[in-house]
């Protein structure tokens, strides 16, 4: 029972305190162009911005110290500026019931600060590499990792055709829309309010926790295609993977797909796709039974620019993920009352940005699934008393960005349902409007 | 489930080889155009059109139309070296012979139409 509480406290951590999307400065630097050209609002990528990481992060308009490809000798591309940011996030957040036992009312500074390695490393290869520093941990761990090789030189049936390679370890951080979980809404969030239980393994369970190669490609600039198989690579655990303490060691390898299809006119950009992930993995082992999640999700994307109102941008995003999984090994040690389960996920949001100055969004998100009191035990504030993991609410956002490179941001999170119930839903006395958050956030990049 | 995944995992890794592969098979571009590709063509096409997702957004100009044919050299090296509007600068990166020769570059783009 210990060893299972271990996995669900090890779990939720990595549920819970998911990396942080951003926006880099150092792109802005290499570039010469404005946080505007590649984000509506960072890091919602504009077409612009989706074509400067599909090229590999790799397009410069600065001096760089080059050395031509001649004869027998290779070329040298090296920007003249080291391609470091930095982002620096501060934070309140305010629950309408306080976690028994503790303070409510927040204040965190710095609630993390990022360094980021992130632009050309030569021609065709570059970088989004993130390091956090969070004061929970108090120390800086790996975060957000997409390093990769491009080549956009090629036509395919007379098409344009660009692909590449990817190494990253967050299925779905190497997509280019804002639809799919790693940079999906809210882009910006707590790390100290409660959070429901039941996440699907694809919507975050697995960032910075896998270590993944892939490839990827755009044909006619409609058709994009990716592939990853992962790996688990835990951080701060020994090498080689003993397994211990880690909720999901992948047997064998673990497939990311992605397959999208985008159309776009001078004000209009539609994407429609569709991602998954098959993983089978041991909890606490690297042998014996395991548990088998296949996600498959859908997902779209739509922005429309209005030229009446000089060039507002409206966004309108969605995603559902089915996730069946059979949790054998969960099962066995007694941590489930079935090995069969199922989750729905259902996401979207819709966003107005006036500008570049000011963005509202309101979100909704519902979550249902198999009823399990095994899986979703009774527990003070994060468990369910009748273990159904069903949770539905909303999530609205304001940014105020007075320059584009520093967000301050309201955010508020309401529940109608947590881990199942409205009242009493963790068997201790809790409602689930008493995980309402309000959220306020300083972000500022340089 | 495990025939499954014993299915999704050779054809995921076959993709990406597969992707890896593709090079071979692909017709290369020739070196006249490698500056135009690398620097221009992310807005403004390949033909010069600006009908890319980037371009059409950004409205970047198209480079046949008798708008920006109609510039003389010096006016276009100047647009290309310093920028305009949305247009970064190029200046910098790009040397005043490199320019030259991207300015008869986009002089030959109507004529591939």
């Amino acid at each position: 029972m210990k060893t299972l509480s271990s996995i669900l406290a090890i779990a939720w951590l990595l549920i819970v305190f998911k990396p942080e999307a951003q926006a880099v400065p150092s792109y802005s630097r290499q570039t010469g162009l404005p946080c505007a050209t590649c984000h509506f609002a960072p890091p919602e990528l504009t077409p612009f911005g989706r074509k400067f990481k599909l090229d590999g992060y790799v397009f410069t308009t600065k001096a760089e110290v080059t050395d031509e490809k001649k004869d027998h000798n290779a070329a040298l591309h090296l920007l003249e500026a080291f391609p470091l940011s930095v982002v620096f996030d501060t934070s309140y957040t305010a629950t309408k019931s306080p976690q028994p036992a503790t303070q409510n009312g927040n204040f965190q500074l710095p609630q993390d600060v990022s360094l980021f390695l992130a632009g050309a490393w030569g021609s065709h290869v570059g970088s989004f590499v993130q390091v956090t520093y969070t004061v929970k941990d108090n120390h800086f761990g790996w975060d957000n990792t997409d390093v990769r090789y491009a080549n956009k030189e090629h036509e395919l049936f007379g098409k344009s055709f660009t692909w590449g390679v990817t190494f990253n370890n967050n299925p779905t951080v190497e997509d280019l829309w804002n639809s799919t979980p790693a940079w999906g809404f809210p882009f910006t969030s707590s790390n100290v309010s409660p959070t429901p239980a039941a996440k699907a393994i694809i919507n975050g369970a697995l960032a910075t926790d896998v270590a993944g190669i892939g490839g990827y490609a755009m044909w006619n600039e409609h058709f994009y295609f990716a592939g990853t198989v992962y790996r688990s690579q835990h951080l701060g655990g020994p090498e080689p993977n003993p397994g211990l303490l880690f909720p999901f060691n992948i047997r064998g390898f673990a497939p990311y797909w992605r397959l999208a299809w985008e159309t776009s006119t001078k004000n209009n950009n539609l994407e429609i796709g569709t991602y998954g992930i098959h993983t089978k993995t041991s909890p606490n082992a690297i042998t014996g039974l395991t548990d088998s999640h296949t996600d498959w999700a859908v997902d779209f994307q739509y922005d429309r620019s209005l030229p009446q109102f000089k060039n507002d941008v409206l966004s309108f995003r969605g995603t559902y993920i089915r996730e069946n999984s059979s949790l054998g090994a969960t099962f066995a040690a007694g941590g489930a009352a079935q090995p069969g389960h199922h989750l729905n996920t259902l996401q979207g949001n819709a966003e107005y940005h006036y500008g570049t100055k000011l963005s509202g969004t309101i979100g909704l998100f519902h979550v249902t699934g198999t009823t399990d009191p095994l899986l979703f035990p009774p527990a003070p504030v994060f468990g369910s008393a009748t273990g159904d993991p069903h949770s539905n609410g909303y999530i609205l956002n304001v940014s105020w960005w007075p320059e584009q490179n520093i967000d301050l941001a309201v955010q508020y999170t309401g529940y109608t349902r947590f881990n199942g119930g409205g009242t009493n839903y963790d068997g201790s006395g809790r409602n689930a409007g008493g995980n309402n958050a309000l959220f306020l956030l300083g972000r500022f990049l340089f | 489930m495990r025939r499954m995944f014993l299915k999704i995992a050779p054809a995921s890794i076959f993709t990406c080889l597969a992707i890896l592969a593709l090079p071979c098979c692909l017709r290369a571009q020739g070196d006249a155009a490698q500056v135009y590709k690398t620097n221009c063509a992310l807005c403004h096409a390949a033909d010069g059109s600006g009908e890319t997702a980037s371009g059409k957004s950004l409205k970047a100009k198209d480079l046949r139309s008798p708008e920006v044919q109609g510039k003389s050299d010096e006016e276009l090296a100047e647009v290309i070296a310093k920028g305009t509007g949305k247009m970064p600068a190029f200046g910098k990166k790009l040397t005043p012979d490199v320019i030259k020769s991207l300015v008869a570059y986009i002089r030959a783009l109507p004529k591939k139409k």
